[in-house]
């Protein structure tokens, strides 16, 4: 296959690659077919999209965060200042804290309990449809509605809802939300509740494409059920796990919705959070210069980790 | 292909009577468990006054006032800019990311890992924070200078720039065996077609979860909405919830009304996709 | 290369941010167009009847004065939205919103100085709403067009079932909550009432919104006056800790706030007072309709909150006209603010049987009980005048707020914590509030 470094202006979607001058080790490309810019162009409505609507914002939020920002009388630099506000608030390492339990609690929960609904709502019959559609409703209700619902479950008096659950078993009372000591499992069981369903959607989906025929040979080899998840289902689902674990990291150390509207970051900022905290000093004081510069912690704390669990895996694989 | 081995633990199968009440018992709790609190909610739709301490099973004081009080503030109105946007959005994103996916996933390039992280780290950053320079974009957009603000192609159009429904379709096309693909290069097929005719149908599981994550995701979507819009002819409906909660005169009930015609178009768009990826007996191995 | 095209990009962006700075003061060079249709945003949900009643004061208005008013409704995010237009330089010509908003709103430059000579009416303003929209230096940035008080909210029937009269001193205060807690005042054999219906979430500074009722009336303050515009912090004075420890004991040791109270905000509060959970409330007459309707009047009473140990003092709150700048139609934005606060403005905005756009008058020639025969009214316009006590006008209030609800609402749900450690700490941390304010007195 000739290799084929026709002018790029052959399509004219907007490739900023198209600036670098094509060099001779193109020829040492893996693919061995189709042109060097198919891939662009197939990337180009993406790029154009991203770079308008995501790039873009982002450089200024990052801007922003090295001002003190007043739309309209105009931005002024204050350097690291609003960096400096954000580190320096007693509140934000408990929060750090407080934001790592809650995104593994919640990641490994939403993972695990995902996981058990979806191989047991694998099927083709009516009636799991219908046990799937049930199971999916926490995922499309409006997560304010979510958190209303949770807070009168939780009711901290004994013949609230869930104590009464409680009290079956013989077990006393609790404030969930608005006790100090329970405020983070009662924040981090909302957010499972709300994680297995949708997590569970997605190992559907991964259980779906695993080979049948590899269930056939288990089951010939007389391997049991459990052998059958250990050696067949597992592995088939790497792919999904690997999307699950960076989304949900991400969405881990994002969280904001549900515990503003649970706690607020309370009882005694028993439950702040990243998110709320930046909330907090940014957005409802009118500085979203403070908000900005905290956002660009957070983002970079993620980036790492994002960065670190991908070689720790290609670690792993190699 | 038998029952047994249709799933990983072949439910289906199992027909004992005990098995079958381990069955029952099971599914009924988990029933219970997360759909148990949204009976609440169709409960308290149709109650005019609302206990917060309990959840009820059934109405103290029934009325269908408060699906009426819903539409006299223009519930209906909004249930249809919300599916204007997620009809056309979805379908942006759809297009947007099978074909980056297709890049990302079937073809090595330079700057691929850093375009891959770059999508991604779109995620990172919440969007509360790019809001205000979002909207600064929308109202100017640069090179082509439109304004965007006040109407909702501002709200759909920016919705093509997902990075989920990139990364899924990138993860489950990479998936798909290279020995189909190069079988059909070696018949002479161009990307295009490869692309289309054999990538693609393999990747429907995928297509079935951003159908239906991309329809929850834009449905909810409150923060684009209020930058775009003007006034509230515009609002899509969790806009206008959103609203409605903290209004004084707005008892707990209409809201609760408000939702349940919320949810009901995503769970109808859950009932729609759900075929695509669980496959069963009929479909066969698509795997060899 | 690609990162260099962004970093490009970025610097260009920024570039176009920085230079912004170049505007001059607030609305003094925009060029003047009498004709020029004014925009008019007001706090209010859209499709609401509050929004009804603002077209209709904008119609009455465009009727008397030829100047065209075209009203839209924002409720949630108000202000995102305003930073919006705020950043694209295009700001609305008049603003209706809460009178809190006058300290921030002065300070980002995004209202101009009201002349009080150039409002016709202003002289009818009564004194309290006047001075509740001047900032520390003298001048007007807000025009009072409503106001009110709150009061003490009592389910009568449960009252009058333990035969309790309604209190005159706090102690019966307590008393009457103890017997609302513990004697099953709605006769269903549960134990599920409670005395104070309290709303101390942390979110958006209710806990200290709401406790500011139980805090001026003992004797204590948030921030009091240090002379020449600058404050310092008050909450560990004597009477503060005292205030605090009082209100503390009600929830710590008496348990007559109602269960769930650090995590509620208003729509829970006011549903667990609809739903009869708790007996008694502190809260503005915006409710009225609403309680009428659920409750029905005859089943609760509206006096006035007992008096403290210094006075009967509870949270003052208004709404203000705010003259936005960068208007090109200014003498129509005065007209406007004119009317407005006029008698025929104030008894058009009082009209309507849910919601009205002003609760009480702030015009002085205004009686309250023409417009309004509910004696209820009377209660609270009496409340208002005598009572009243707006939070101060500082540059920006909220952080204020906040810190002090944070703290409170701690109190309140961790019962261990010690109150004169804890309000030490908060007087620190509104030190540092004031001082990045620069209205500090250390």
């Amino acid at each position: 296959m000739t290799v084929d470094h026709a002018k790029p202006a052959a399509v004219g979607a907007d490739r900023p690659a198209t600036e670098r001058a094509p060099a001779p080790k193109a020829r040492r490309r893996s693919d061995r077919d189709g042109k060097w810019w198919t891939p662009w162009l197939f990337l180009a409505p993406a790029l154009i999209l991203f770079v308008y609507f995501k790039f873009i914002p982002m450089i200024t939020a990052v801007t922003m965060s090295f001002q003190d920002v007043q739309p309209y009388l105009g931005n002024q630099w204050v350097g690291g200042q609003n960096y400096g506000t954000v580190l320096g608030d007693e509140a934000f390492h408990s929060a750090i804290w407080h934001t790592v339990i809650i995104a593994v609690g919640q990641t490994v929960g939403s993972m695990v309990i995902g996981l058990a609904l979806a191989l047991l709502m694998e099927g083709q019959s009516k009636r799991l449809k219908f046990l799937r559609s049930a199971a999916f409703l926490p995922v499309v209700v409006p997560i304010a509605v979510v958190a209303e619902l949770w807070r009168i479950m939780y009711h901290p008096t004994e013949d609230g809802m869930l104590n009464s659950i409680l009290g079956l078993v013989g077990l006393g009372p609790s404030g969930f939300i608005n006790d100090p000591d329970t405020s983070m499992v009662s924040v981090i069981v909302t957010g499972i509740w709300r994680g297995a369903p949708y997590d569970m959607m997605i190992f559907l989906a991964g259980l779906a494409g695993i080979d049948r025929g590899l269930y056939e040979a288990a089951t010939v080899d007389g391997a049991s059920r459990w052998r059958k998840i250990l050696h067949v289902t597992l592995p088939g689902l790497r792919s999904v796990f690997s999307i699950l674990f960076v989304l949900a990291a991400i969405r881990g150390l994002r969280v904001f919705t549900e515990v503003f509207l649970l706690t607020n970051g309370g009882p005694n900022g028993s439950t702040e959070v990243a998110m709320t905290l930046i909330y907090k000093l940014g957005l409802e004081q009118n500085r979203l210069g403070v908000g900005a510069a905290g956002a660009v912690l957070l983002f970079l704390a993620t980036l790492v980790l994002t960065l670190f669990v991908q070689v720790l895996r290609r670690r792993r694989d190699a | 292909m038998t029952a047994a081995n249709d799933s990983a633990l072949g439910l289906d199968a199992v027909k004992s009577p005990g098995g079958r009440i381990l069955k029952f018992v099971l599914y009924t709790l988990l029933l219970l468990v997360f759909a148990g609190p949204l009976l609440a909610l169709l409960v308290s739709a149709f109650n005019n006054v609302s206990d917060p301490t309990a959840l009820s099973v059934v109405p103290s004081s029934p009325t269908l006032d408060n699906f009426g009080i819903a539409f006299d503030l223009g519930v209906g109105m909004y249930l249809l800019n919300s599916f204007l946007v997620v009809g056309f959005g979805l379908l942006l994103q759809v297009v947007v990311s099978v074909l980056a996916g297709y890049a990302l996933a079937r073809k090595k390039f330079r700057f691929m890992t850093f375009v891959l992280v770059a999508i991604l780290a779109t995620l990172m950053l919440p969007e509360e924070i790019l809001a205000i320079p979002l909207s600064l974009i929308l109202s100017d957009l640069p090179v082509v200078h439109l304004n965007l603000i006040g109407s909702l192609a501002g709200m759909i159009v920016p919705l093509g720039a997902w990075a989920f429904s990139i990364l899924v379709m990138t993860e489950f096309m990479k998936d798909v065996p290279r020995e189909l693909e190069e079988a059909a290069r070696i018949d002479g097929a161009g990307d295009l077609r490869i692309f289309a005719q054999i990538i693609l149908p393999m990747c429907k599981p995928a297509l079935g979860v951003i159908g239906v994550f991309g329809f929850t995701m834009i449905w909810d979507q409150y923060l684009l909405p209020l930058l775009v819009s003007t006034d509230a002819s515009t609002y899509t409906l969790p806009l206008a919830l959103r609203t409605l909660r903290i209004d004084t005169n707005v008892t707990p009930g209409v809201i609760m009304a408000a939702s349940l015609l919320a949810l009901l178009p995503s769970v109808a768009a859950f009932l729609f996709f759900q075929r695509s990826f669980v496959r069963g007996l009929a479909s066969g191995a698509l795997k060899g | 290369m690609r990162k260099s095209r962004w970093i490009g990009v970025g610097l260009t962006v920024s570039a176009l941010v920085l230079s912004g700075c170049s505007a001059g003061p607030a609305g003094t060079n925009v060029a003047q167009d009498t004709k020029a249709p004014l925009e008019l945003w007001t706090r209010t949900t859209p499709g609401g009847a509050g929004e009804q009643a603002t077209k209709r004061l904008a119609e009455a208005f465009e009727k008397a004065s030829g100047f065209k008013v075209q009203v839209t409704a924002i409720f949630d995010d108000f202000e995102t939205k305003l930073a919006q237009r705020a950043a694209q330089r295009d700001l609305p010509d008049i603003v209706m919103n809460d009178v809190t908003q006058v300290g921030t709103l002065k300070s980002q430059g995004l209202v101009r100085e009201i002349e009080q000579g150039k409002i016709k009416h202003a002289a009818e303003l009564t004194e309290q709403a006047l001075k509740s929209n001047q900032t520390p230096d003298g001048k007007l940035y807000g025009l009072p067009y409503s106001a009110q008080a709150s009061a003490l909210l009592i389910r009568k029937d449960w009252r009058e079932k333990l035969g309790k009269s309604v209190p005159q001193s706090w102690p019966e205060l307590v008393d009457l909550a103890k017997a609302f807690t513990t004697g099953d005042p709605d006769g269903n054999g549960k134990n599920d009432t409670a005395g104070l219906n309290a709303t101390l979430s942390t979110k958006r500074g209710y806990a200290s919104w709401y406790f500011s009722n139980f805090l001026w009336a003992a004797g204590g303050d948030f921030i009091t006056e240090a002379g020449g515009g600058k404050y310092k912090p008050s909450m560990s004075t004597p009477e503060s800790v005292a205030a605090v420890q009082w209100f503390r004991d009600l929830g710590c040791k008496d348990n007559v706030i109602q269960p769930g109270s650090v995590t509620m905000p208003t729509p829970a509060t006011n549903e667990t007072f609809e739903a009869g959970k708790a007996g008694l409330y502190v809260v503005g007459p915006y409710l009225l309709p609403r309680f009428d309707k659920a409750l029905g009047k005859d089943k609760y009473e509206v006096v006035p909150m007992p008096k403290g140990a210094k006075n009967a003092d509870v949270l003052a709150e208004g709404l203000s006209i705010y003259m936005m700048a960068g208007s090109p139609n200014q003498a129509g934005q005065d007209a406007f603010g004119d009317f407005a606060i006029s008698a025929d403005g104030q008894k058009i905005g009082m009209e309507g049987e849910t919601a009205f756009i002003v609760q009480l008058p702030v015009n002085k020639n205004v009686d309250i009980a023409q417009v309004r025969p509910d004696p209820r009214w009377k209660t609270y316009a009496e409340i208002y005048a005598k009572s009243g006590h707006y939070a101060p006008s500082i540059p920006n209030w909220t952080p204020v707020r906040q810190d002090t609800a944070d703290t409170v609402s701690a109190l309140i749900a961790d019962c261990k914590l010690d109150t004169k450690a804890e309000l030490a700490k908060l007087d620190t941390k509104l030190t540092t509030t004031l001082q990045q304010q620069g209205i500090s007195a250390s």
